[in-house]
């Protein structure tokens, strides 16, 4: 990339001066740690405010696919070969699960707020597994259902079974990711403190929870 | 989409990956899209005289491509690729993730985006994409198809990606004073196209995901049979590839347009008034045109999938949604003009393909009234209509701002300036090139309705029709060759880096105008500016004509006073 080489150079100077202090892959300093000469002040240290913002608006980027899968499904249910999936049993208990998990990560922030520290772990952590468990239970309503014949390429309602029902689980699956990464996370170094990790990482995870309430409401009512 | 990333501009990677491949500042980024709009616009560009010759004389042997002449599945996959590249990889790249991406964070007095790693993510993936969509084009069609559907979920996940930061930067990380009526109608555009983007792409992935479990997984979203039983006659009789092919590039292309135009009308806006040496003729009414059109553009992104026949909803709805969008352009164009009304313009290369810009603008929103009329669509829509069309109004416009833009920005991107007699050289012949190549194709769209006329008068025309097409396709080779002026000028502009550049060659207003040409790594490293008053305060006729953004009032009569 020949373009770019100026500012590539002036870069590395800088970067020659900064970087004794730390490794690449860790955490910056904030506040001019490191090996730092101290003349250049570092006052890039952007509000947590940027986390929210970034969440709320994946909140509607997810909510229009979600949308744009309920509209195609409306339009489709009105077509001939149009064969009903029953809900099985075992979605409603999942449901349960999914909604305790919330109940319980509201918990883990409360006692987090409090500052007991270790009930919070507990909690959350509980939340995780709460969170597993409706994953696993989602993956057995799935082989309940191949069991009684209906599959993905069934017919075009089992279609949309699966796509929403395995969409939401991967959305939630990154849920999942986030809640082991926030409670595995060090965040003595870090730019954004345990508690706004944790309150955004709990929007996404009531979020959600809420859209698989209006999933389900869609393939029961829908259907 | 949960990232905790504290990339900062110092966190210092360690190797030449890091630094210049992987590197997560939003400059070096800015100017990896810019490489990769301009490699993609070179192939682009040679495809798109091949698919001419390929038209005017069917029987020259391309090399390479030797087959192609007996195949329309190759002609229909060079279209496509010659499509896919220009439409993502130059149009959606270039002026809202290359400029963007460099200059957003700039005027808006941010050193970094919000999430500096999660851009270089969206970067890489939309490498990704385009490594997948050009393999696509070496593939059978129907591995090809799959491949090309993925390439595009990935280019889907990348804009949002972007456009999730962009918003998240513009929201959150501008500087002291910058309040959202200071704001330039650049970051307006960008902010604005992100938000657009954010909810199309999300609607555009599912769309895909749900194409891809049909062709792959056997679902049945889309069935065939169904599918086809609702489109018109004369598609299904092509057969039932050709179709989907088609189908998935409007489905795409539609919502692209919007995209690709939003910024490029920033750009524009942002150019005129600097080069015109006053504000922005009714400046909250272009940000208000702007939204109109952002707005707009994400209701009327359905019409070519309900309009053909998928849905049986209303295509007037639609229609009257896209002869709507002439209500904002106009506003648009209106503030151009009021502009320019009067004032001593500076026809630097930037300006005048600005002007370029609004001519080709004007001139391609005409034809559009054509399409966008539910009643003259079928006297209008025929092939060459509809690429003339949209080439000219989006394909060259769009090219246009983003030439502007590079012409006015060179200097902060590279820290030398680009050679203004050979970019007027290379202006017109380009500005002349486009016009001969895509006007006659208007004519052409309109002959191909010769079925009302008599047998004798249908003869002259196809005789005449052959003559157009060869005009056209000189005419493309012609303009083709004349970019090696551009080609040459960039060249020779990057050997002449190095010698000391101004900071502000053009005595503009915006933030980035104040730190050093090329812009530094951190380049708010001697202190966060504070804005003081809008972008477009120039006064026209004085020694001093401009004030720029970050100057002190007190500073500022200082300078007057000199």
């Amino acid at each position: 990339m020949p373009g770019t080489t100026i500012a590539q150079d002036i870069e590395l100077i800088i970067e020659k001066k900064t970087s004794d202090g730390g490794g690449g892959d860790l955490p910056p300093v904030d506040g001019g740690g490191g090996g730092d000469d101290g003349k250049r002040p570092r006052g890039w240290k952007p509000s947590p405010k940027r986390y929210y913002t970034g969440m709320a608006l994946g909140i509607v980027s997810i909510l229009m696919f979600f949308m744009a899968l309920a509209s195609a499904f409306l339009v489709r249910r009105g077509s001939g070969d149009w064969v009903p999936v029953h809900i099985p049993m075992l979605l409603w208990i999942n449901t349960v699960v999914l909604l305790t998990s919330s109940g319980t990560l509201e918990m883990a922030r409360q006692r987090l707020a409090n500052g007991h520290l270790a009930a919070y772990k507990n909690l959350w952590l509980l939340t995780t597994v709460l969170g597993i468990f409706f994953l696993t239970g989602q993956v057995a309503a799935w082989r309940l259902l191949a069991a009684q014949g209906i599959y993905l390429a069934s017919n075009p309602a089992s279609s949309f079974f699966y796509i929403f029902t395995g969409a939401h689980a991967l959305h939630l699956l990154g849920g999942v990711a986030a809640l082991l990464y926030v409670a595995k996370r060090n965040f003595d170094q870090a730019q954004v403190t345990r508690t706004v990790a944790a309150e955004v990482t709990s929007h996404y995870w009531h979020f959600m929870d809420v859209l698989w309430l209006f999933l389900l409401l869609l393939l029961y009512v829908g259907k | 989409m949960v990232t905790y990333d504290d990339g900062s501009p110092h966190a210092a990677p360690r190797s030449l990956l890091g630094r210049a491949v992987f590197s997560t500042r939003h400059k070096t980024i800015g100017l990896q899209y810019l490489w990769l709009a301009l490699a993609s616009v070179l192939v682009g560009m040679v495809l798109s005289a091949l698919l001419r010759v390929q038209s005017s004389w069917p029987d020259t042997a391309i090399p390479f491509l030797a087959n192609l002449q007996h195949t329309p599945e190759r002609y229909a996959a060079i279209r496509l690729l010659h499509g896919s590249l220009m439409v993502f990889f130059v149009l959606t790249a270039a002026p809202q993730l290359g400029f963007g991406n460099y200059f957003l964070p700039l005027q808006i007095g941010a050193s970094e985006m919000a999430f500096p790693r999660l851009n270089m993510i969206s970067f890489w993936l939309t490498v990704a994409s385009l490594a997948g969509m050009t393999a696509s084009f070496f593939c059978v069609p129907q591995t090809g198809l799959d491949l090309w559907l993925v390439s595009a979920s990935i280019f889907c996940v990348a804009a949002l990606l972007s456009a999730l930061n962009f918003t998240v930067t513009t929201i959150d990380l501008r500087t002291e004073g910058m309040t959202l009526t200071r704001l330039p109608v650049t970051v307006w555009a960008w902010f604005l196209n992100s938000i657009l983007s954010m909810l199309i792409f999300s609607v555009l992935l599912a769309g895909c995901a749900a194409v891809l479990a049909d062709r792959l997984l056997g679902a049945q979203f889309f069935s065939v049979d169904s599918f086809l039983a609702a489109q018109p006659q004369n598609l299904v009789r092509q057969g039932n590839l050709p179709v989907l092919w088609q189908r998935l590039f409007w489905y795409f292309a539609q919502a692209e347009v919007y995209v690709a135009m939003l910024p490029c009308f920033g750009i524009v806006t942002h150019l005129v008034a600097t080069f015109s040496r006053k504000p922005v003729w009714k400046e909250r009414l272009v940000v208000l045109a702007l939204c109109g059109v952002g707005l707009i553009g994400f209701c009327v992104w359905g019409y070519h999938m309900f309009a053909t026949g998928m849905n049986p909803y209303a295509p007037l709805v639609f229609a009257v949604l896209a002869s709507s969008l002439g209500v904002p352009a106009a506003f648009l164009l209106a503030s151009w003009l009021g502009t320019l009304w009067e004032a001593r313009l500076q026809l630097s290369c930037a300006m005048l393909f600005s002007i370029g810009f609004i001519s080709l603008f004007i001139a391609g929103g005409l034809s559009g009234i054509f399409l966008a009329r539910h009643d003259l669509r079928s006297a209008a829509v025929s092939e060459d209509f509809v690429i003339g069309h949209f080439h000219l109004v989006m394909g060259v416009a769009a090219t246009f701002a983003i030439l502007a833009g590079l012409f006015f920005w060179f200097p902060k991107m590279f820290g030398s300036r680009l050679n203004e007699t050979l970019g007027k050289m290379h202006f017109w012949a380009t500005f002349a090139g486009v016009y001969l190549i895509f006007m006659p194709m208007h004519w052409l769209g309109l002959l191909t309705q010769s079925h009302l006329l008599t047998d004798a008068s249908r003869v002259s025309l196809a005789v005449m029709g052959a003559s157009i097409r060869t005009l056209v396709t000189i005419a493309t080779i012609g303009t083709v060759i004349a970019q090696v002026l551009f080609v040459v000028n960039f060249a020779q502009a990057l050997l002449r880096r190095g010698r000391p550049e101004e900071n502000n060659p053009w005595r503009a207003t915006t933030l980035e105008w104040s730190v050093p040409s090329p812009a530094p790594l951190d380049a708010f490293a001697a202190g966060k500016r504070t804005v003081y008053r809008g972008a477009y305060e120039f006064r026209a006729g004085e020694e001093n004509d401009f004030a720029p953004q970050h100057l002190a009032p007190e500073l500022l009569s200082a300078k007057l006073a000199d």
